[in-house]
């Protein structure tokens, strides 16, 4: 254990470059796939399309990015799911999530390097993707393919995109307002000592304990 | 394509705007238009091929010998620059064998597919005539209307537009009847509102009867509202040997897309944003621990 004095100026690596890069990848191919897929999927927004270069441009684009963003996606999951699986805590975390909401961290058993609701995030993100990624294929050549399959395939591209676009905005939210000191980890990769020990207690111990 | 468009409308009302809201109800009612189409007196001539080529000024590529095999017909299917086709199945029935042939092209439904699938406001119209029309000027690209429909019609051409028969908009609409109906030698095509022709179908069913055909139908199929193009088929058991869908209907998958998928999802996204900002404002930001005393 290390002798703590001043715990704010304390740096951690939370993040390597590569790391970064790979999340930076697929977070802003994400966040084109959710605005042009919201302006086809709802009428409302169908001014998003404009705004992105234009309808048919971004209907052209959007699978293209499609596929930038799945190759992202797997890169990082071979590096993260390890950390992505859940134990038993978790479970425990996971049913007083309650206490979390409320910002009463201490209540719930100390966490490791993620969270159970990032790990849970991780996971649905990559099973969405890969939803995504088969029922697009069918989307992108629907005169390849049988029509009730590719009806299909809308109708389950438009229920992950439900699943996914609502957990997008909590990650994003949780991220940036909801933690400070949090999105420089993406940044930088590095977190305070403080935010460490606040947040991730469990990880706190492991980092230190060399 | 579209000779009249969502945004301005020569003296013809809107019934039915893709991924729009319903457009004024009528105050006015607007007869139905209707083609009806007499298989018993088709000759196969292909005439009502030819002068829809002819008014919509469409070139198709002459089929070569790489081509599948398409037999009588000009061509194996519908395509981009080919908006009507005679199909000839060759049936067996109890006179021998007999050629089914059937006109093929968009069936303008009352209840279209390809509308309701349609997720770009206004590329897709139907008038308060009943013809089902696109707007290419709003169209995305993205093929959900060749999904949605019933009928297997429109055909995308390479620069990612769909076609298809939009029932002579421009003829109708000066007073004309559609150019196929126009050159029809055998009256076999008839055109006027969906009354008459409903009308007119009947009497000519009536007439096989006598004739001695058992069970002459008139198909007009309820799945998709009935439709703008109607068809008296002398063998109504036989309907699929036509090249004709048994019963029709829009996908139950895209009511579910176009409907309460929608509902969910905007009050799942909306939702999350809201839940969001009440967070802030109640719990506001996770607050890192206070630490005076040292660590150990």
């Amino acid at each position: 254990m290390v002798e703590v004095k001043n715990l704010e100026g304390l740096e951690v690596e939370r993040y390597t470059t590569k790391e970064r890069i790979i999340h930076w990848w697929v977070g802003f191919s994400f966040l084109f796939l959710f605005l042009s897929g919201l302006g086809l999927f709802s009428p409302k927004f169908s001014w998003i399309l404009t705004v992105l270069g234009g309808k048919e441009f971004v209907r052209w684009l959007h699978p293209i990015v499609g596929i930038f963003f799945m190759v992202g996606i797997v890169r990082m999951y071979l590096s993260w799911w390890r950390d992505f699986k859940l134990d038993s805590e978790d479970r425990v975390w996971l049913k007083n999530i309650k206490h979390y909401i409320r910002g009463e961290e201490e209540k719930l058993p100390p966490v490791g390097k993620y969270n159970a609701g990032q790990k849970l995030y991780g996971r649905v993100m990559i099973y969405g993707a890969v939803l995504f990624l088969i029922s697009g294929i069918f989307m992108w050549y629907p005169l390849g393919f049988p029509k009730p399959i590719v009806r299909i395939a809308i109708l389950v591209h438009e229920m992950v995109f439900i699943i996914l676009g609502p957990a997008f905005i909590v990650h994003v939210y949780m991220s940036t307002l909801a933690m400070p000191g949090t999105l420089r980890a993406m940044i930088t990769g590095k977190v305070s000592g403080l935010w460490v020990l606040s947040h991730h207690p469990k990880w706190f111990n492991e980092v230190f304990k060399k | 394509m579209s000779i009249v468009t969502s945004e301005g409308t020569v003296g013809i009302v809107l019934k039915n705007v893709s991924a729009s809201p319903l457009p004024a109800g009528e105050i006015k009612k607007y007869d139905r238009l209707c083609i009806l189409v007499d298989v018993s007196s088709c000759i196969g001539c292909r005439a009502c091929e030819a002068a829809c080529r002819q008014w919509h000024d469409l070139n198709p590529k002459v089929p070569d010998e790489k081509d599948p095999f398409t037999g009588y017909q000009t061509f194996s299917d519908l395509q981009a620059n080919y908006f009507t086709l005679m199909k000839f199945n060759e049936v067996e029935t109890e006179k021998g064998v007999e050629w089914f042939i059937t006109k093929y092209q968009c069936m303008h439904c009352e209840d279209p597919g390809c509308l309701k699938a349609c997720p770009y406001p206004g590329a897709i119209i139907q008038y308060g005539n009943g013809v089902v029309d696109f707007d290419h000027s709003k169209c995305t690209g993205c093929k959900y209307c060749v999904s949605g429909c019933p009928f297997n019609v429109p055909r995308y051409d390479e620069r990612c537009k769909p076609w298809k028969c939009n029932f002579c908009l421009d003829r109708v609409l000066a007073g004309l009847e559609p150019a196929c109906v126009k050159t029809c030698p055998t009256n076999a095509l008839s055109f006027g509102t969906k009354e008459e022709m409903l009308r007119k179908a009947g009497k000519i069913v009536e007439e096989l009867k006598k004739r001695g055909y058992k069970n002459p139908v008139i198909y007009d199929p309820k799945g998709v509202g009935g439709t703008g193009y109607i068809y008296v088929l002398p063998y109504g058991e036989r309907i699929e040997d036509y090249g004709l869908p048994k019963d029709p209907s829009v996908s139950l998958a895209i009511t579910l897309w176009k409907g309460p998928l929608k509902w969910i999802g905007s009050l799942a996204l909306w939702g999350t944003v809201a839940g969001a900002i009440l967070h802030y404002i109640v719990y506001g930001p996770k607050k890192m621990k206070k630490i005076n005393k040292e660590e150990g």
